[in-house]
């Protein structure tokens, strides 16, 4: 039923635990796995932010971002790997992260999001995380929320 | 993976499209369905001034088989749709004000380790966005949401 499972991360423990789901999930759907990993895009400092104590450059950040990115999208492959999947990863730089997931998921012609119910920024087991709903209002494929 | 699957519906074309969803996935998964109707309560008409019957007045019992031919149609169909896709299904309807209560508190007792549910059912004014009900399981609920468009 689903060919090609979307799972975005953060990094935080639910996204991983939704993650492993995932990899689970499309081993018994024989699906494959796009992993993403939206990271904020540069901002150069203002003025009033003392640009030269903690000054990044470009190509700093986008190291940085590269790095970070590789470390999270790396335990889905992982997973993958060991579970027989077929994975590809890739990450993106982004204000809106759920932008990017529902752009993506279009995009690699996923037919299934499978996500965390929230990520870094929920505060309670009662809201969902901000990406997660703004996803699940932008989608047109299934979304499935894990907690 | 997923074992036991919960199909609450309400009878829209979007949520029938879910319940033939949550079968083709019951059937590859070699998971039972539970589906779930769930049914408003009898509420006293508040306006009868005097002792004559208000119009649209509905006695308790003419309310109750009423409900009960809606809930015997629309899980009927799920019933009917299960068995030709080969799924053991099971159904249930209750009655209650809060339908997504009667929904978590269905998969917690039947032990159901997915919900499959459409986006928005019968109150969604805007693809942009998520049914009343819909939002209140994703909040309250244990076990992961399939949410279907």
């Amino acid at each position: 039923m689903f060919r090609n499972i979307l799972v975005p991360t953060d990094g935080s423990a639910l996204s991983r635990k939704a993650a492993r789901q995932a990899v689970q999930f499309a081993k018994e759907q024989k699906a494959r796995v796009t992993g993403l990993y939206v990271a904020p895009p540069y901002k150069p400092g203002t003025l009033e932010d003392a640009p030269m104590l903690n000054f990044v450059s470009p190509r700093q950040h986008e190291a940085r971002m590269s790095a970070t990115a590789r470390k999270h999208l790396k335990a889905i492959e992982t997973a993958a790997a060991a579970a027989g999947v077929r994975c590809e990863t890739l990450h993106t730089l982004s204000d809106f992260p759920y932008d990017e997931i529902v752009r993506t998921a279009r995009r690699r012609k996923c037919d299934l999001v499978y996500m965390a119910s929230h990520g870094r920024r929920g505060i309670s087991r009662l809201l969902l995380g901000s990406q997660t709903s703004k996803v699940l209002a932008h989608s047109m494929i299934p979304v499935i929320v894990c907690r | 993976m997923f074992k036991n699957i919960l199909v609450p519906t309400d009878g829209s074309a979007r949520s029938q499209r879910a319940v033939r969803r949550a079968l083709q996935l019951a059937k590859e998964q070699k998971a039972r369905v539970s589906a779930l109707w769930v049914g408003p309560v009898w509420q006293p008409t508040l306006y009868a001034y005097d002792e004559s019957v208000p119009a649209g007045f509905i006695s308790p019992r003419r309310f109750a088989t009423g409900v009960r031919k809606i809930a015997a149609r629309q899980l009927g169909a799920v019933r009917k749709a299960a068995a030709a896709a080969g799924v053991s299904c099971k159904t249930v309807s209750v009655q209650g004000p809060f339908p997504h209560m009667e929904i978590i508190r269905m998969a917690r007792r039947n032990r159901c380790d997915l919900i499959v549910m459409a986006s928005h059912g019968r109150r969604g004014i805007s693809r942009l966005l998520l049914g009343s009900q819909t939002a209140l399981v994703l909040a309250y609920a244990r076990i992961p949401v399939m949410v279907c468009r």
